[in-house]
Order: C-alpha cells, then sequence, then structure tokens
C-alpha cells in the first residue's frame, strides 16, 4: 500500500479535527448558538446601560456614535481574547489524540483559532446586518480596509494562542495568569472607555499594548470622522503577531514531546 | 520495512537518568511477526511506542516505509463526550488516503466491535470492555501493513477475545504484527521472529521460540521474588547484538 506525503497527512488530521472541533463548539450544550449571539448583545446592553446612567450621555466619543462604537471595540477585543483562550486549552483537551503520531500540538491551536476566527466573523457579519436593518451606521466606510484590520487582530491572537499554548504546557501558570490579565486587558485596550480621554503622557505607554492599534484601526475603517490616538499604527500589530506565531510554532517545534506527555 | 538505527532513548527523573535502550539496531522485515519479550521495565512498551511514532528517541532514528498502525486497543484516544461513532469517524479521518471509504468503514468497525445501539451514545457511557471492544475493532478497520499490539489481546470476555485473536491471525500473510506479551502461548501462535530485550539491549532471534527461551533462562537464573527486583547481574547468553 502506498504511503501519504506530510502534506496530505496533515490535510486529512486539520479536516478531520475541524468536523470534531466544530461539532463539539457549536453542540456543547443546548444554548451553545444561543449564547454565540446572546453574549455579545448582553454586553453591549451593558456597557451602554452603565455609560448612560453614570456618564449621563455626557462624553461623547468624537466622530463616532457611542452604539456602534463599542460594538466594534467588543468584537475587534473578543476576536483577540477568544483565540488566546480557545488555544489555552487546545493541547491539554486533545492529549489523547497525540497517540495517534499523524496529530501534532499545534493542529489542535491552529483548528481552534480557523474555527473560532471563522465563528467570529460570521456573528459579526450578523450584526453588521441587523445593524444595517435598525440603521445604526453599522456598515463599514472602508469594507476592505476593515478586513485587513479584523484579520490583523485575529493573527495577533493566533500568535498570542500559539505560544501560550506551548508556555502553558511547559510553565503550568501561564494559564492562570492569563485569565487574570484577560480583564484589565479590556480596559488598558480602549474598548469602552475612549483612550483619548487619558493624559498624554500615558497614551506613550497605552500605545505598547498591539491590541489598541487593531482595535483603533478598525474603528477608524468604520467611521472615517473618528478621531482615535495618534501613532496608530498596523505594522506595529503585525510585528507582535508575526513574531508571536513564529515564536509559538517554534516552541511547539521544540517542546512536541514535552507538550504531548503533558 | 521498518529499520532502527541506533537507538537510544531514556527518560529523565530525579535521581540521574539511565538509558532504557541503549544502540538499538534492528531490521524488522515486512511480512515477519515480531515479538517483544523481556522482563517488566526491560523497554518492550518503549520500543513499541517509539515504533509507532508515539515518542521520539534521544538519539539514532527509526524509518518507516511502510504503514505502521498506533497500538491496537489503545483507548486513549476517545473523546469521552462524543459518540463512538463520531470518535470512530474522526480517526477514519485522519487515516483517510482516498481509497477508503468511510460508510464501508463504520460498518465495518460497528460490526466487529458488536456494541450495538450505544456506538451511537457517548464514550464516556460505555464499559471498559465496550470502550476495548471499540477501539479493537478501530484499529483493525483499516489495512495496515504493520499493526503494533501490547498486551491487547487480553481485554474484553472470552468470546471477544477469542474473535480478537481470530482476527489476528486472518491478517498473518497480508500484514504483520509486532507485539508485546507475557502471554507465550499467543506470541508463539501469530509471531514468528522475536526480539529478546534485556539490559538496553535488543537481541534478535529469527525463531520466537528461541527469543523466549534465551528470556526464560536469564529469568530462570536469578528468577526474582518480586517482578520489580533488581536487573540480573548475569551477562546473558547471547549478547552481542
Amino acid at each position: 500500500m502506498k504511503t501519504r506525503t506530510p502534506w496530505q497527512v496533515t490535510r486529512s488530521v486539520w479536516y478531520a479535527m475541524l468536523m470534531r472541533e466544530a461539532l463539539a463548539r457549536t453542540t456543547a450544550d443546548r444554548f451553545a448558538w444561543f449564547w454565540m449571539l446572546a453574549e455579545p448583545i448582553a454586553m453591549i446592553v451593558i456597557m451602554t446601560a452603565i455609560r448612560t446612567l453614570a456618564a449621563g450621555g455626557y462624553s461623547r466619543i468624537s466622530g463616532a456614535e457611542f452604539v456602534p462604537w463599542i460594538i466594534i471595540g467588543l468584537f475587534g477585543f473578543y476576536l483577540f481574547r477568544e483565540n488566546m483562550m480557545r488555544s489555552l486549552g487546545a493541547v491539554g483537551a486533545n492529549k489523547g489524540l497525540f497517540a495517534y503520531r499523524q496529530v501534532k500540538t499545534v493542529d489542535p491551536v491552529l483548528i481552534r483559532c480557523f474555527l473560532e476566527g471563522m465563528l467570529k466573523t460570521f456573528i459579526f457579519m450578523l450584526f453588521i446586518f441587523a445593524g444595517l436593518l435598525l440603521d445604526i451606521g453599522l456598515m463599514p466606510a472602508d469594507p476592505l480596509g476593515a478586513f485587513f484590520d479584523w484579520l490583523s487582530l485575529w493573527m495577533l491572537g493566533v500568535g498570542t494562542g500559539l505560544t501560550l499554548s506551548a508556555l502553558d504546557a511547559l510553565v503550568p501558570e501561564t494559564g492562570r495568569v492569563a485569565r487574570i490579565i484577560s480583564l484589565p486587558l479590556l480596559i488598558i485596550s480602549g474598548v469602552i472607555i475612549p483612550l483619548n480621554f487619558i493624559p498624554h503622557d500615558l497614551q506613550v505607554y497605552v500605545l505598547w499594548n498591539p491590541i489598541v492599534h487593531g482595535i483603533e484601526s478598525l474603528r477608524l475603517s468604520f467611521f472615517p470622522a473618528y478621531r482615535s490616538l495618534n501613532g496608530i499604527d498596523l505594522t506595529y500589530l503585525w510585528f507582535w503577531a508575526l513574531s508571536l506565531i513564529t515564536l509559538g510554532l517554534i516552541l511547539h517545534l521544540r517542546f512536541a514531546m514535552r507538550l504531548k506527555a503533558q | 520495512m521498518i529499520r532502527i538505527q541506533n537507538l537510544y532513548k531514556r527518560y529523565h527523573n530525579h535521581h540521574g537518568s539511565d538509558w532504557v535502550l541503549r544502540d538499538i539496531n534492528l531490521e524488522i522485515p515486512t511480512n515477519v511477526s515480531v515479538g517483544l519479550v523481556g522482563r517488566n521495565g526491560a523497554g518492550k512498551s518503549t520500543l513499541l511506542r517509539l515504533i509507532g511514532g508515539m515518542d521520539s528517541p534521544d538519539r539514532g532514528e527509526i524509518v518507516r516505509d511502510c504503514r505502521v498502525s498506533w497500538p491496537i486497543g489503545l483507548t486513549g484516544g476517545f473523546q469521552a463526550s462524543m459518540t463512538g461513532r463520531q470518535n470512530v469517524k474522526f480517526v477514519a479521518r485522519i487515516h483517510h488516503n482516498g481509497d477508503n471509504n468511510l460508510g464501508e468503514l463504520m460498518r465495518r468497525v460497528e460490526d466487529f466491535a458488536e456494541i450495538g445501539e450505544a456506538f451511537d451514545e457517548p464514550v464516556k457511557t460505555y464499559s471498559s470492555g465496550m470502550r476495548a471492544r471499540l477501539a479493537f475493532g478501530l484499529s483493525l478497520a483499516f489495512d495496515f501493513d504493520v499493526y503494533l499490539s501490547d498486551e491487547a489481546t487480553a481485554v474484553g470476555d472470552q468470546v471477544f477475545r477469542k474473535k480478537a485473536s481470530q482476527a489476528f491471525k486472518d491478517r498473518i500473510g497480508r500484514a504483520s504484527i509486532i507485539m508485546v506479551s507475557h502471554s507465550e502461548g499467543i506470541l508463539r501462535e501469530l509471531c514468528q521472529a522475536g526480539v529478546w530485550l534485556h539490559q538496553g539491549q535488543a537481541i534478535w532471534f529469527d525463531n520466537i521460540n528461541e527469543a523466549i527461551e534465551a528470556y526464560h533462562q536469564s529469568a530462570g537464573i536469578t528468577r526474582p521474588q518480586s517482578k520489580n527486583a533488581q536487573k540480573s547481574p548475569f551477562p546473558a547468553p547471547g549478547t552481542s547484538a
């Protein structure tokens, strides 16, 4: 019997894994699909309520409506965060499968990231469509630019996921730390609070965070009149994304056996 | 053919790490079934795992130019929350090479495992015997050139065990088996050649009976009370490999 080429093997592993993960992700419980839609809606409602009650509608976003502004921020951030968090559990959850030597440790991570990106993209599209019908101005002014910004945030999430999933197996505290910092990240990434409210000498440090660059670029592509921070640069984000992807792949390659035995 | 060249393997632990396998050189031809014998801790399972690609050697390499199975009867690869059918489908997809029919394969597994309705129930509801049946049926549904088996025929009830042994025997000629077993009856029945693992060395015997004989002789001299006793201090006969 003829043996398969490595690429053929990888492709069948990815296909099998995608089917499995997709099934597990969407049918994990009865409400899996419901929560995919309800979670962002609930978050938006809460954020808008806090904003209206606390600030009394005073602090306006210059150049953008508040509701579409926060929807885009939340979706951009969730895209990054979910890729990071889902990857963290990917290696451990599929440990049994590494008995089949065709399955490598990167496979579950890559497949989860792909699936997560696809689901988030689909749901974001649904929201944009619903926004069109409700006429709340959720149509990107520069669709192609918005698509690229979305892709950039995704790749940043993939890179972080790849690196953290490998580190998590080597240093078990990694997952815990990642969970702890995920809430502060939401705040310092300017998802809820506009970053141009903070003092100028602090903005320099805020810009160290690559997520800020992704989210603000996404908002700029949606609202042409939006006034963002100075110094938003997607190249900086890609520098992080590509470095993290490379580092993650190297770690998965170098510590393959330790990850499998985890 | 499976070629093992200058293979070294050790496991790291807190107090030094001795080589489990030291400079192993073997060539296992296709169509020759091999039994691995040796006492507990001699490295039989380690060698099998290395051949199956589940672990990597510290030095040296293993060249496989045929299709090698995962260890038969492996139950660790099942996702507990998914049904037996979904799990089988997953493994079938991994090994898909374009000419095996998924539906046909599913039927073969279902027939062999004989777990009835439970095939569509989540694996976490299975008893260990049912798991073993499913795992065994799954391994035999694929046409591998070489099957790996680690004490696998000893699972399930009497009837199933007989069926499993028969399934093994039917494969001989079309495929070969590399097996680890302490049941010498099964080894003599299914294997032609033998490898005796002793003090980190692997000694090839063209005849399985000779391998078992050599193992008996070394064990017979210093037959220990406990199976975890120290290794034999005596140089065993024929450690020239």
